[in-house]
């Protein structure tokens, strides 16, 4: 296989990954309140954002050493992952459980200010310039330098780090939701709400626990990208969120499988547009994806779970 | 009766062009007469009104009037705010057509201002430098480029927006309204990025070839673009106030095309769709095709705005067109008044106000208070970084607790407080039972006065309402 | 062909007795399918020019799942429906294609509904005329430009609608809002409003559901006006039996799907199976 063809399928897979975490946000939530949530991509890069911030409090640089690193990368895992869950329970109280009996139109009008409220907190925070963040975990190509490989295509650490963070998450979230008695009683809401209700399911808190591990993997993956991608900007929420969505409706919008797949797909397609046709184009070919979904089979790759409840 | 209630009506010979040309002649002059009965029926609402349009159209030799010690303790907006003022109003009034009348939401919207803008760059701007096509217009023969009359360049915009309103619609309208709202998210972003990548283009096929062309200028934009002209006087950001005016003589047009539409076979099937799509079918109405027409015919308003203010400022790029420029829009209803032409321009108006003036007026008297006390925080804070947060937390109050807006058409408030279709009979109840707005749901509006503006009809309904009358209902005569 | 629908008396054929060209609706083996479920199997059924017809049957039995069929809500599983000489439904193999309902609406079939479906923050006046809406001319540009075609269509629709409403009864209020109306005018509304698309068939489900017995007595002479004043052919799903056996001059009845029964009503209210799927076996047995 052509170098550059393997690279740029580890680059997909890599960002991939991450449009994944983000795309199970969004997936979860429409499967349980049939709402496009657009401030969840907000959420994600307010997630970059405060891990950013936790990053450099703790003093994490380049060249410390390994164990000191990966502890205070755990810890700041975690408190970013407990603050974004905290910041999306906090909106689902605000924005939407108030609309819950209101037409369609409001809440997905609701979530849009709430995307422009989250995106100007992030303006104000962080400024309009982007901002980077250094190699906290080295480049070094694990192919040449830990099996030795003699070969021009790059699997970075950082590009493992992805996965060992991403894939364990997904995992977890899918045992959760298929195994659990908290799972089934999100799959039960998901159904049908009203016999949740009257089968002994607290519905309002299924749904804040929904939007917990929404916000949660949101958080996991803000911090993924400062570690891979290095840097975060205000607006970061809106491509990413792009991207996301797509890939939720592209594996079939309420389908876990369906969202990471969907991921997977968009970090090819993103990788492949940049690499063979040129990143100014990206955008448009994501968006024209997704319109061609919806167009032609709304239901994604793997068909949707939830009873479409139109 | 005569069987003859069961035929469709039919109007046989209409009269033609005379007949027609009478009609509106006939409007015009009777205005006074109107004037005066509208005088009559509520005079001081009448006053009122007559002098707010006044100051309307007195404001840009008032505002040249006004000392400038002045305009720092208020913050008036200057004439290219206005003139902006009046551009996003006619968007407004478009975008009413589809959400506020077709109850389809457009989330793209700014395709459409894009399209308008770039028609006016294309027909107006030396941009097409091999050829010099010059009608009607200012520009010297023998000029580079295409430069045709601003009239004309309208017509055209609002033909190329409705045109693009049909493709995207076309397979697109049959999706449920949060996808729908989704793909037209996706247009409104794909065909900025089409306007600025479009600079070096090698395509061949049959006899057209292009070579490394730049069709669009790219992120640079198009520029110099011929100013609005008419009857010799120019329109231009560099003419004083006259482009307020013919702002305002197009937003009087767009309002009129809008009420016609409102009031007409047409405006009456969309309102049907919204209630209730499918007996709309049902009841004989193509529901794709009357769609369809709403988004095209929506999108023509968007087209003329934009050639408006690509030909008003002289010069367009692709990073004027975001995605906020649409939500912008959307807000301009929501906040106004969903449905309703005169809410949407009063929220058009004040969004802008909002957005373009006072927030800079606040932010250079936060530096002023900063200066007198020496207190430098104050100077720091800049008022227009907080536009966006604004707009949100306006969206997520409104949806909350008024979200038909504050001038909404009866219809509109009316449905947000009501259950879907299929159980409309359950509604009343359902609004008392919130202690909603009761009196936004009259019994007796009085035909056909102005229902624009919400108005308190006093009248109690007459005879039983729905709750009582089912009361007395019974099931003795079912069989089963 | 004969009309399909065996009992012990045998069935009352039209064929023989009435003429093609006065057959209005013609339907030949219409089946729906809902994934496993058959709501409807291969109902053979005619409605003769002209006549009142009932369609009764225990509920769940198909009847309003046939009355979308017929309109172009349904496409069918497999079948045949022609109207007027025009065909609704074709089947060529398994390839089954409908009119959409629209154009169903625009060859002359009008329909009420089982629960009410107005346009509740429409007024009366506008539900009626919206119900013009398929027939009248004008298009957009007559109403931007308010062409003499317009103005003039829009006279002559408005006068029409008023009429239609005094027709029902409802000419009192005509700008109010249809979700405010008391339940038997929005019943009589619904009626005017199909009525306004000048159909040749109309079809009702259940018109009397939630009325007394005089409002039924009201609306049973209506329905027998409509015949007589306007000359319609009416297709009345319905429950309750005197209004059934008072106008109808044939009833059909359906039970699990199939055509259980059909003639006068005489004959049918006799059939022991007939009786059977309502009350029973021991009620049928005691027939």
């Amino acid at each position: 296989m052509d170098d550059q063809l393997l690279q740029t399928i580890i680059i997909g897979l890599s960002n991939g990954l991450i449009y994944a975490l983000v795309a199970l946000g969004y997936t979860l939530v429409y499967g349980i309140l049939q709402l496009i949530n657009f401030a969840h991509g907000d959420v994600f890069m307010l997630g970059s954002m405060i891990a950013l911030t936790l990053l450099m409090m703790l003093g994490v640089t380049p060249g410390m050493d390994v164990t000191t690193t990966i502890a205070l990368i755990v810890v700041v895992l975690l408190v970013t992952m407990a603050i974004t869950a905290l910041l999306n329970v906090s909106i689902e109280r605000i924005a939407y459980r108030p609309l819950r009996n209101a037409p369609r139109l409001a809440p997905l009008i609701s979530a849009i200010g709430m995307s422009f409220i989250l995106q100007n907190v992030g303006l104000l925070w962080k400024g309009p310039a982007s901002l980077g963040f250094g190699d906290v975990i080295p480049n070094t190509n694990v192919l040449t330098t830990i099996f030795g490989f003699d070969t021009a295509v790059e699997l970075s650490l950082k590009q493992v780090f992805v996965a060992v963070v991403t894939i364990p998450l997904l995992l977890v979230l899918m045992g959760f939701v298929g195994k659990t008695r908290q799972g089934k009683a999100m799959r039960a809401t998901a159904q049908d709400p009203d016999t949740a209700g009257l089968m002994g399911i607290d519905v309002n808190r299924t749904i804040a626990i929904t939007f917990v591990i929404a916000g949660a993997l949101a958080g996991a993956a803000g911090l993924v990208q400062i570690l891979y991608n290095n840097t975060t900007v205000w607006n970061l929420g809106f491509r990413f969120g792009l991207n996301s969505f797509t890939s939720a409706v592209l594996g079939g919008i309420g389908n876990l499988q369906g969202a990471v797949l969907g991921g997977i797909v968009l970090g090819f397609i993103n990788a492949f547009s940049d690499r063979y046709l040129s990143a100014q184009w990206t955008n448009a070919i994501v968006f024209g994806v997704l319109i061609a979904v919806l167009v032609f089979r709304p239901t994604g790759l793997l068909g949707q779970q939830v009873a479409d409840r139109a | 009766m005569s069987s003859s209630l069961i035929n469709p009506v039919h109007v046989e010979s209409t009269g033609g062009l005379s007949v027609w040309v009478r009609g509106i002649g006939a409007t015009i002059t009777g205005w006074p007469a109107a004037y005066r009965a509208a005088l009559a029926k509520n005079r001081r609402r009448t006053i009122l009104l007559t002098v707010l349009v006044a100051t309307v159209l007195l404001y840009p030799l008032i505002y040249t009037a006004i000392p400038s010690g002045l305009t720092r303790i208020l913050p008036l907006p200057s004439s290219p705010v206005i003139v902006f003022m009046l551009i996003f109003a006619i968007m407004a009034i478009g975008l009413n057509v589809v959400i506020g009348f077709a109850g389809l939401l457009d989330l793209g919207y700014v395709a459409f201002y894009a399209l308008g803008a770039y028609t006016a760059a294309f027909l107006a701007s030396p941009h097409w430098g091999g050829v010099s096509v010059v009608l009607f217009s200012n520009v010297p023969a023998g000029f580079p480029g295409i430069h045709l009359p601003f009239m004309f360049i309208i017509l055209v915009a609002a033909a190329v927006a409705a045109l693009f309103g049909a493709l995207l619609g076309a397979p697109t309208l049959r999706l449920r309204g949060d996808y729908l709202a989704i793909v037209t998210l996706g247009f409104g972003e794909i065909v900025p990025i089409f306007f600025k990548n479009l600079v070096n283009v090698n395509f061949s096929f049959g006899p057209i070839q292009l070579v490394n062309a730049n069709l669009t200028g790219g992120p640079l934009g198009i520029n110099p673009i011929d100013a609005p002209g008419l009857f010799g006087i120019k329109f231009g950001v560099i003419n004083g106030f006259a482009p307020v005016y013919l702002g305002m003589g197009l937003v009087l047009i767009a309002i009129v095309i809008a009420r016609n539409l409102e009031r007409s076979r047409m405006g009456r099937a969309w309102m049907a769709i919204r209630e209730d799509e499918i007996a709309a079918e049902m009841m004989g109405v193509n529901t794709v095709r009357t769609k369809l027409l709403a988004f095209a015919l929506g999108a023509a308003f968007a087209g003329v705005a934009g050639a408006l203010q690509a030909s008003y400022q002289g010069a367009t790029t692709s990073d004027f067109f975001m995605f906020s420029t649409s939500i912008l829009v959307v807000i301009m209803i929501i906040l106004g008044g969903i449905g309703n032409i005169w809410g949407v321009i009063v929220g058009a108006v004040f969004v802008q106000y909002v957005d373009k003036t006072l927030l800079s007026w606040a932010g250079q008297r936060m530096a002023d208070i900063g200066n007198a006390t020496g207190l430098e925080q104050f100077g720091d804070i800049n008022p227009s970084s907080f536009s966006f947060l604004l707009l949100g937390i306006a969206l997520v109050v409104m949806m909350r607790f008024r979200p038909e807006g504050f001038i909404p058409s009866r219809q509109r408030a009316a449905e947000m407080h009501v259950a879907p279709p299929g159980q409309a009979i359950g509604s009343i109840g359902l609004i008392e039972e919130e202690g909603l707005v009761p009196e936004l749901d009259p019994t007796e509006p009085g035909g056909d006065e102005d229902p624009e503006i919400a108005e308190v009809p006093g009248e109690e309904p007459v005879g039983e309402t729905i709750a009582e009358s089912r009361g007395e209902v019974t099931d003795e005569e079912q069989p089963r | 062909m004969t009309v399909a629908g065996t009992t012990a008396q045998g069935p009352t054929p039209l064929t023989g007795h009435v003429p093609d060209d006065q057959i209005l609706v013609r339907a030949r083996q219409v089946t729906k399918r809902f994934g496993g479920l058959v709501a409807v199997n291969a109902v053979d059924f005619d409605i003769p020019r002209g006549s009142i017809v009932s369609l009764i049957g225990p509920n769940g039995a198909g009847k309003t799942t046939f009355f979308n069929m017929i309109t172009g809500a349904y496409v069918p599983t497999s079948g045949e429906i022609s109207f007027d000489g025009h065909a609704i439904v074709t089947t060529k193999g398994s390839k089954v294609r409908s009119l959409k309902p629209h154009q169903v609406t625009a060859l002359g079939i009008g329909r009420t509904f089982q629960n009410i479906r107005l346009f509740s923050t429409m007024s009366a006046l506008d539900n009626v005329l919206v119900g013009q809406h398929v027939h009248l001319r004008s298009r957009w540009w007559d109403a931007v430009l308010r062409t003499p075609r317009n103005s003039l269509e829009e006279e002559a629709s408005v006068a029409r609608a008023h009429e239609l409403l005094a027709f029902v009864g409802l000419d009192e209020r005509p700008h109010a809002w249809a979700r405010n109306l008391p339940y038997g005018d929005q019943r009589r509304l619904e009626i005017a409003r199909a009525l306004a698309t000048s159909p040749k068939l109309l079809l009702l489900d259940e018109p009397t559901a939630g009325m007394n017995a005089s409002e039924t007595r009201d609306l049973t002479d209506f329905i027998r006006r409509l015949r007589s004043e306007l000359g319609l052919t009416v297709l009345l799903i319905e429950h309750d039996m005197r209004v059934v056996m008072g106008i109808s001059d044939r009833v059909t009845v359906l039970d699990y799907g199939e055509v259980l029964a059909e003639g006068s009503p005489a004959e049918v209210r006799a059939n022991p199976r007939v009786i059977e799927a309502y009350l029973g076996r021991g009620a049928a047995e005691e027939a």
